[in-house]
């Protein structure tokens, strides 16, 4: 991808980490990881973008987060996906959506 | 996330923040060490996974920022590290800080002084509950009023002001007061008053001067003023009948009686009438009319026991001399008041008790709102006001200019500095706003030193104002919210007004050519930035220049307007002439007396060393008064009657004013005897009313021939007599023979040293007759230039400023000019060129 990186929507990359967090509990690279596995190395999310949205998702209360021992015994921050978290999940998943067909009818027409 | 949730993250940010910064440091580590451990796991060496891991991560310290400003509170936190690094930046160069701060507080001061005046005197609102509702009775008419006498205070204006070609003024006789008053369908209540009048005031230690305001006894009431001490007055005490009572301004309690507890129910005497002290009239209330000040308040209907001949005789319909304020009813409109008001005025006017107009000389009266209606001071110095706000917005300009030229020439030597934070990871956003906040420390801190420069300035000028004027001036300039609200947004204002150009530069340094300096490329680029950074500079220093010339050159003007208004010659020699006026009456003295006491004091006076000669008249040339009367010269065609203006002088006048005798011969102790009908007229008296006649021995007097006919034995030349400004007029002098005297003294040397031993005199004579100014002739022409000398004075003063402030800036531009240059200056060195040469070329 390199420089033609491509650009996140604002909304998406929320959206994106909340979905790379899931059920489960996850560490800053252990989403970023996640997020290039789930959108097949699309999406590199780099930490000036990653930590300054974590952050702002916490505080929003979507996300709660704890330290733990990382995979490799190393002291990590983790997060976990809030009430709020799932909600905002199925509300985002739902504009995503809307946006994505609008766009894929937008694009199809001649 | 709701409001309340982000408060509590950013509290919780702001508070704990060590903590939080610790953790976040913590975090981001982690990151970079896990992403180097996972290189290493896949065959990296140590050294090359940690370097690309650190390149992935983009700049720890960028991360971190981006982390803090998308937090909650991160703006606060922002400006806090910016103000303190400000704070720290500005401690480090002393003399600039000082020099920018003195140089903002000296132009947001001006501004501040000059505002505080506009907001006293043109903005302010009647300090009362409720002004707007308040309202004065204002007429307007195409005649002067017929046969009645009025009396103006300076509320409503010039009482001669015409409008449109109109007459127009603001007093009524008691009779119509009371019919507007009795209209409580219109008003919730309604009120009158009338002077101050000087009263004579004892029975407090020596005695004094007291300007005591006639009011009715709903004045408190209507306007809503409650008493600090005691009882305000009520209507009870404006009846007939009432016991003498006086209530006192809270201010002139303080200052004549020290705040005395034991106020209420002491007795003093005014005009040599027993009056009770009731009360004090609350704090707040500080005035009615704008510059007008009052030290206590009297029933109206005391006028006739206090002797003050300027209300009339015919109190109720005859004499117009009270101001009507009413207090318009909630639900009633002004102007259904207004017409119902009018009809009233139009039927008395026409054909009440005493007609006073006829139905074509269409009077009306309009109910203007209290608040424009009073101008009082603000008519003579409203526009003087504006003209000076003018100036120092102008010397502001300068200021901000000044200050904009040394910030760049300071932020040319802080490009190093901002080239490290760009190349470090700053936001130019972030410089622009670092820069941003240090103007605005700046120009915070010269408008607070700003606004204590403003009190005193301010003070002063009031201080000026009150030593110029003839009627005790007082307004209250100290700082109120409004004042304040003005100072913050003009240093604002100031602030990003100066910051923005070296805001913009420092945002806009470029890293590499700042690192590059020294090496040929990058001098070369650093000239060419130079370059256009100067072009600033030098406008800068251009605009400080031309903006000084505009106040100087305004100020010049107004110079030349005030030499041009006194080398106007008034007619008579007004060199070393001492003025003093005495009321005789108010110290109990009647009709022969006061001849007798005249002439004893003349003599008495003409005797004392370094006085040449002593006379009197009924006012002083050139003070502002005049006495004007409809007279009939005899032999002149027509029954119309002409206006002239009269003068009644004592014996010598025209030989202590110096004022010429062309014919005949003038007024001396021969023409002073009782019965004598002598007097003396102007040349313009005789050119204008009697022509080609002989003028010596005609007569001329008012148009009812029982009345005392005149014989005019003397011409003299002609002089100023209202104002410099007028025209001569023609002017009758007559003997003096009662009334309020006013002594001119002719003496050898300037006649200051004099004051204390005339004032000795006058007490030797009668120790109870009060002396009620006394001022030299000149004195009396500066009272009557005031307005001119103060706009001359103050834009001079503005102008020296703004000349000053130029200059600073002349010198940071030449310095900044300097410094810019000294790599070629070496170079024109070793080719002769001195420095000095080298700051001229802009």
């Amino acid at each position: 991808m390199g420089q033609s990186q491509t650009n996140l929507l604002q909304g998406t990359l929320d959206l994106l980490i909340l979905k790379a967090v899931g059920d489960g509990e996850q560490h800053g690279l252990g989403i970023a990881r996640r997020i290039r596995q789930i959108t097949q190395g699309t999406f590199q999310v780099k930490p000036g973008s990653l930590f300054p949205a974590l952050h702002r998702m916490e505080e929003a209360g979507w996300l709660s987060s704890f330290w733990g021992e990382s995979e490799n015994n190393r002291r990590a921050k983790f997060y976990r996906r809030t009430k709020a978290g799932e909600r905002q999940v199925g509300i985002e998943t739902k504009q995503w959506a809307t946006i994505a067909q609008a766009m894929a009818s937008a694009l199809k027409a001649t | 996330m709701g409001w309340i949730e982000h408060l509590k993250a950013a509290a919780s940010n702001l508070l704990h923040k060590e903590q939080v910064e610790t953790e976040l440091d913590a975090e981001i580590r982690g990151y970079v060490d896990a992403v180097t451990e996972e290189r290493i796991a896949a065959g990296m060496s140590l050294e090359e996974a940690r370097r690309t891991a650190l390149l992935e991560c983009g700049g720890q310290e960028q991360v971190k920022q981006a982390v803090r400003d998308g937090r909650a509170g991160g703006g606060i936190e922002i400006v806090g590290q910016d103000v303190r690094f400000a704070l720290r930046l500005l401690r480090k160069s002393p003399a600039f800080t000082a020099v920018v701060v003195l140089t903002l507080a000296l132009g947001i001061g001006a501004n501040t002084a000059i505002f505080s005046w506009v907001n006293a005197v043109l903005l302010e609102s009647i300090p009362v509950a409720h002004p707007e509702q308040l309202l004065v009775a204002h007429w307007t008419a195409q005649v002067w009023p017929h046969g009645l006498g009025t009396s103006s205070y300076g509320d409503c204006g010039g009482h001669h002001a015409t409008e449109g070609g109109n007459w127009n003024g603001c007093s009524v006789p008691t009779a119509m007061f009371r019919t507007m008053q009795s209209r409580t369908d219109l008003f919730s209540n309604a009120m009158a008053f009338a002077g101050p009048a000087g009263l004579d005031l004892s029975g407090n230690g020596a005695a004094s001067i007291a300007r005591g305001l006639l009011v009715s006894g709903s004045y408190f009431e209507t306007l809503g003023v409650p008493a600090a001490v005691g009882r305000i007055l009520e209507p009870a005490d404006d009846q007939p009948g009432a016991a003498p009572v006086a209530v006192l301004d809270y201010g002139y309690w303080q200052r004549a009686f020290g705040g005395s507890a034991g106020i209420v129910g002491r007795t003093i005497r005014l005009n040599n009438v027993v009056f009770t002290i009731v009360g004090v009239a609350d704090r707040g209330f500080t005035r009615l009319t704008p510059g007008k000040s009052v030290d206590l308040w009297v029933p109206y209907t005391q006028v006739v026991p206090l002797g003050i001949s300027w209300a009339g005789k015919d109190l109720d319909y005859g004499s117009w001399w009270l101001t009507v304020v009413a207090r318009l009813k909630p639900g009633v409109a002004r102007t259904q008041a207004q017409s119902v008001v009018n009809t009233l005025f139009r039927n008395e006017a026409l054909h009440g008790a005493k007609p006073v107009w006829k139905e074509g000389d269409n009077p009306a009266m309009a109910l203007v709102p209290a608040q424009e209606g009073l101008v009082g001071f603000r008519q003579e110095i409203g526009e003087p006001l504006l003209l000076m706000m003018a100036a120092v917005g102008i010397v502001l300009l300068i200021a901000c200019a000044n200050v904009a030229g040394l910030m760049l020439a300071r932020s040319a030597g802080r490009e190093k500095e901002m080239a490290v934070r760009l190349a470090l990871g700053a936001s130019r956003r972030r410089v622009m706003q670092q820069v941003l906040t240090e103007s605005l420390l700046l120009s915070l801190a010269g408008a607070a030193l700003g606004v204590v420069l403003a009190y005193a300035g301010a003070s002063a000028l009031a201080a000026f104002v009150a030593t110029n004027v003839h009627d005790a001036f007082r307004v209250d300039v100290r700082p109120d919210a409004t004042v304040l609200l003005f100072t913050a947004g003009v240093a604002l204002l100031t602030g990003i007004g100066f910051g923005l150009a070296p805001a913009w530069r420092g945002a806009r340094t470029r890293a590499a050519a700042e690192f590059n300096k020294g090496t040929a490329g990058g001098a070369l680029e650093a000239t060419h930035g130079s370059r256009r950074r100067f072009g600033l500079g030098s406008t800068l220093v251009v605009a400080q220049v031309a903006l000084s010339m505009v106040v100087l050159t305004g100020a010049g003007l107004l110079l030349r307007t005030l030499e041009k208004l006194r080398s106007v010659d008034p007619g008579f020699d007004t060199r070393n002439v001492l003025l003093f006026a005495i009321n005789p009456r108010l110290a109990g003295y009647t009709g022969d007396g006061i001849e007798q006491l005249y002439k004893n004091l003349q003599s008495r006076l003409q005797a004392l060393p370094g006085v040449m000669n002593a006379s009197y008249a009924s006012d002083a040339l050139l003070d502002g008064s005049l006495w004007t009367e409809d007279v009939k010269v005899e032999g002149q065609s027509g029954k119309d009657t002409v206006e002239a203006q009269m003068l009644s002088v004592g014996s010598d006048y025209f030989k202590t004013m110096r004022i010429p005798v062309l014919r005949g011969h003038g007024l001396g102790a021969a023409e002073m005897r009782p019965g004598q009908t002598m007097a003396v007229v102007n040349e313009t008296f005789v050119r204008k009313f009697v022509g080609a006649r002989e003028p010596l021995g005609l007569h001329f007097g008012p148009s009812d021939p029982k009345e005392t006919q005149w014989q005019i034995v003397g011409i003299v030349g002609d002089t100023k007599y209202e104002g410099l400004r007028a025209e001569n007029g023609p002017t009758a002098y007559v003997p003096m023979r009662e009334g309020e005297a006013t002594f001119a003294l002719r003496t050898a040397a300037p006649p200051e040293a004099l004051i204390p031993l005339v004032g000795k005199t006058v007490s030797d004579v009668d120790a109870n007759v009060p002396i009620l100014r006394m001022t030299t002739q000149s004195q009396t022409i500066d009272q009557l230039l005031f307005n001119e000398r103060l706009v001359a004075r103050l834009f001079s003063l503005f102008a020296g400023l703004g000349l000053m402030l130029a200059c600073i800036g002349l010198y940071g531009g030449c310095r900044m000019k300097w410094r810019g240059a000294r790599g070629r200056l070496g170079f024109g060195r070793r080719w002769g060129r001195n420095s000095a040469a080298c700051c001229c070329c802009f």
